[in-house]
């Protein structure tokens, strides 16, 4: 059951990168950063690399949704988890069909991370901006990770290395609040989680400071490796180019991200191929009113941690969410603001391409928001100040 | 002329499903003959991509789905144009896959896309509670969005 759950998972993995990768972040390298924002989206992609790549990408985005429609009923908002297990498992023919997606999901991962190759880490002017320092943090990293110190979505010990990829802390879910604490400023509702026994010294990277980053190339930082061989050898690749670990560039999180998808893909097929993921045994019933829980799993963009306190009767009365996104803000934060600083030049026109430069430093963790938070508007309203030695602004420019 | 009928929504947010409560309503009210022939309902939460797909095929497609715009009262219906970036959270997308980037994207990998796509929304009074009820207001919006989605269907 616990099988049948990871796989379902993987599968939300797989889409979720997909589309993150191909709609969100692709258009800035396969089309431009400075391209006119009107073919800077998924239609330029499908300009660029044709209707046979673009229908490639849609069909397995589509194939994983429909993974998960197969397994829990719906692709969005599933209803099948239940304290213990879940509410219906899948048939042995389901399951073999699910080992033939995965096998498809193993090939389109492997090309998507040859079309990285080839649109990104080939085209100079890409590598260059890859690894510039416009988009570089030194922070702590932290990831989940099996026994084996090697990446898992799905269940682990939670691993913080420091800026030379040395382990500092390890925690187990219902240890968070040991390691974890969350700084309020007065002028957003939303927290910047940091490390607990580093302690809060503002929005500075280094390691006196405790911001850590929790997206995809963090987990790769954190980890010693990837449980699976064909991600493992795309993981070997990737810190060769970037220059060992941890990887401080951050745009290269995109690139992590297609090793992530690579080995969601190949977890997927491993679980499928176990004829056990085909069980009966359902559920675990509980033998007892829960007064308190803690459940941790990474999501796509960082690591997910849900904490709740109930009363006698198993309803909840406390409960503190720390979502991927969040553990990001402290990073989302500084990287705009680096961007900005080394893009904005005296004397340079400040326009679209250099706005959207400064846009791509958040794209790096979520697309924005309102994306991260599902409200509207679901676009990033953007200005960008320019200031004298005074403090005082000199220029404005604004989007949305 | 094959009409796909879509609710969109969650039906624990309260008013947020209010377009797949349309759609129920219209399931009981359109008779069977008429549905096997004409029409289909599909409910969905779904939204970007998955939408893309959901359309494809249809002659037309009607689209019923909460609204929160700045200026309206609760329970109002509004026909929104699909070309209208104001539209619903699900069409104007969180991931700027909205509904004018999806239809052409459709179409530019050859899918069929529908001739005629009608978005009515219903301006939500709380969209954000968990509930399976809507709110009097977004009820009485969701029935007038029936009467006016039957007007199309049956006037054509």
């Amino acid at each position: 059951m616990k099988k049948l759950r990871e796989l379902f998972y993987c599968a939300h993995f797989i889409h979720s990168h997909i589309a993150h990768f191909y709609a969100l972040a692709a258009p800035d390298f396969v089309v431009g950063p400075d391209a006119d924002p009107a073919k800077r989206n998924i239609l330029g992609i499908v300009e660029k690399v044709g209707v046979p790549v673009a229908s490639e990408v849609l069909k397995h985005r589509a194939i994983a949704q429909d993974i998960q429609i197969m397994i829990s009923g719906r692709s969005t908002h599933p209803v099948w988890t239940l304290p213990g297990g879940v509410s219906k498992g899948i048939t042995e023919d389901q399951r073999k069909e699910i080992v033939e997606k995965a096998k498809s999901c193993v090939e389109f991962a492997r090309f998507s991370l040859k079309l990285f190759e080839d649109v990104v880490l080939k085209n100079q002017a890409y590598l260059d901006l890859v690894l510039s320092d416009t988009y570089e943090m030194d922070t702590y990293y932290l990831g989940t990770v099996d026994e084996n110190n090697r990446v898992n979505f799905y269940h682990g010990d939670h691993r913080v290395v420091d800026q030379k990829g040395r382990e500092v802390f390890r925690y187990k879910d219902h240890q968070y609040l040991e390691y974890i604490a969350e700084h309020v400023e007065t002028y957003s509702y939303l927290k910047f989680p940091f490390l607990k026994k580093i302690g809060w010294k503002g929005l500075v990277d280094g390691p006196e400071s405790g911001v850590y980053q929790a997206a995809p190339l963090a987990r790769l930082n954190a980890a010693d490796g990837m449980a699976t061989p064909l991600a493992q050898a795309e993981y070997e690749k990737m810190y060769e180019t970037l220059g060992g670990k941890p990887a401080k560039k951050t745009l290269a999180t995109h690139w992590a991200r297609l090793v992530e998808l690579l080995y969601a893909a190949e977890r997927m097929q491993e679980l499928a191929e176990d004829p056990e993921v085909a069980t009966t045994h359902l559920r675990n019933l509980p033998t007892a009113v829960p007064e308190e829980g803690v459940g941790i799993v990474e999501a796509p963009r960082g690591i997910l941690t849900h904490h709740y306190r109930t009363d006698k009767n198993g309803l909840v009365t406390e409960a503190n969410l720390i979502v991927g996104t969040t553990n990001n803000h402290a990073p989302i934060s500084m990287a705009i603001k680096r961007a900005a600083q080394r893009i904005i030049q005296p004397g340079k026109e400040i326009g679209q391409g250099m706005l959207n430069m400064v846009e791509m430093a958040f794209r790096i963790y979520d697309p924005c928001f309102s994306c991260a938070t599902h409200s509207l508007p679901g676009e990033m309203p953007l200005v960008v100040e320019v200031k004298n030695s005074d403090g005082e602004v000199i220029r404005r420019e604004s989007r949305a | 002329m094959r009409t796909r009928i879509i609710g969109l929504g969650n039906t624990i947010l309260r008013d947020d499903g209010v377009g797949i409560h349309a759609v129920r309503e219209l399931r009981a009210r359109i008779p069977k003959p008429r549905l096997e022939g004409e029409a289909e309902i599909i409910e969905s939460e779904v939204a970007g991509f998955a939408l893309m797909e959901l359309m494809s095929g249809a002659d037309r497609v009607i689209l019923v789905d909460a609204i929160q715009f700045h200026d309206l009262q609760p329970g109002t219906v509004v026909q929104i144009d699909p070309g209208d970036l104001r539209t619903s959270l699900r069409l104007r997308s969180v991931h700027e896959i909205d509904l004018p980037t999806v239809l052409a994207l459709g179409r530019r990998l050859g899918l069929t896309m529908p001739d005629e796509i009608l978005v009515f929304g219903i301006q939500a009074e709380d969209a954000l509670s968990f509930g399976e009820t809507l709110t009097p207001p977004a009820a009485r919006g969701m029935a007038e969005a029936v009467e006016l989605v039957l007007h199309r269907i049956f006037e054509t």
